[in-house]
């Protein structure tokens, strides 16, 4: 199976110079816990619900004046589209995280793929990436 | 396999009059997403890093002068530490969550137990608490 298949692919972005509190407020409208940063069309970082919370807060950030590129993740991990999906989840094996960036192509941004689109298709695959993951409980 | 073989043990907790500001560093420096809420040894809610995202940075209230109690969760639901991991798996998927609080007889808090620590035993069970879950992409 594809990773196109069961992806999400309604993909909302936020410019790096966005507000840590307009991220916030969109997160919590859309139910996302994380947002690609793009600038000028290229994927440049990751911003999630922890960065703008816990961590920006931890760093004395205020979230009206601070910009996303202040607190997001530079280091995106990606797979492609047309990946199969025991790769993807190779990858977020590898890296112990639960969700991958998916792009088509170099340059444009597909979807994401996350351990809960997995979950349905493939329990052993979904509960692999789990036992893999760095806990954050 | 039983719950107090799963679970994360290692309980730092908060109180209703703490500021999300403290909680925010603590779930920092402790590297987890959720704490514990306790009054006079009594579990009375919990707070996560998505708490403080959506109800704190995403409303442009002051993280300093927000209470825990105002954005805790108050229903919490919890499992006693001897119940074996598939009925605690059936516990988060009828509620639909991914976390619970674990008690033992005495009625204190022992413990959590995640999706992730439920990976370690099985795979599958992992797997269909995720997909019953509400999904946070």
């Amino acid at each position: 199976m594809k990773v196109e298949e069961i992806m999400t692919t309604k993909v909302e972005s936020v410019l790096p110079t966005t507000s840590l509190r307009a991220v916030a407020r969109k997160m919590s409208d859309l139910g996302v816990g994380a947002l690609p940063v793009v600038d000028e069309g290229i994927l440049i970082g990751i911003i999630t619900d922890r960065d703008v919370s816990v961590y920006a807060i931890a760093m004395g950030h205020d979230p009206q004046s601070t910009e996303v590129q202040k607190v997001m993740t530079r280091e995106v991990f990606t797979c492609n589209a047309s990946e199969n999906i025991n790769q993807a989840a190779k990858i977020m094996e590898q890296h112990k995280i639960r969700r991958l960036t998916v792009m088509r192509g170099d340059q444009e941004l597909a979807g994401f793929l996350s351990v809960d689109d997995i979950a349905p298709v493939s329990g052993d695959l979904a509960g692999a990436v789990l036992e893999a993951a760095t806990p954050i409980h | 396999m039983k719950v107090s073989e799963l679970m994360s043990s290692k309980v730092e907790f908060t109180t209703p009059a703490s500021s999300a500001k403290v909680a925010a560093r603590q779930m920092h420096d402790q590297h987890v997403g959720a704490l514990p809420v306790m009054s006079d040894q009594q579990l009375v809610g919990i707070i996560t890093d998505r708490d403080i995202c959506c109800k704190v940075t995403a409303t442009g209230r002051d993280a300093g002068w927000t209470k825990v109690e105002e954005i805790m969760v108050k229903d919490v639901v919890t499992c006693f530490d001897d119940l074996s991991d598939s009925d605690a798996a059936n516990i988060m998927i009828d509620h639909r969550i991914r976390r619970l609080a674990v008690l033992n007889h005495e009625n204190s808090m022992v413990g959590f137990l995640s999706v992730d620590d439920l990976a370690r035993s099985s795979h599958e069970l992992a797997s269909s608490v995720l997909e019953a879950s509400t999904p946070v992409h």
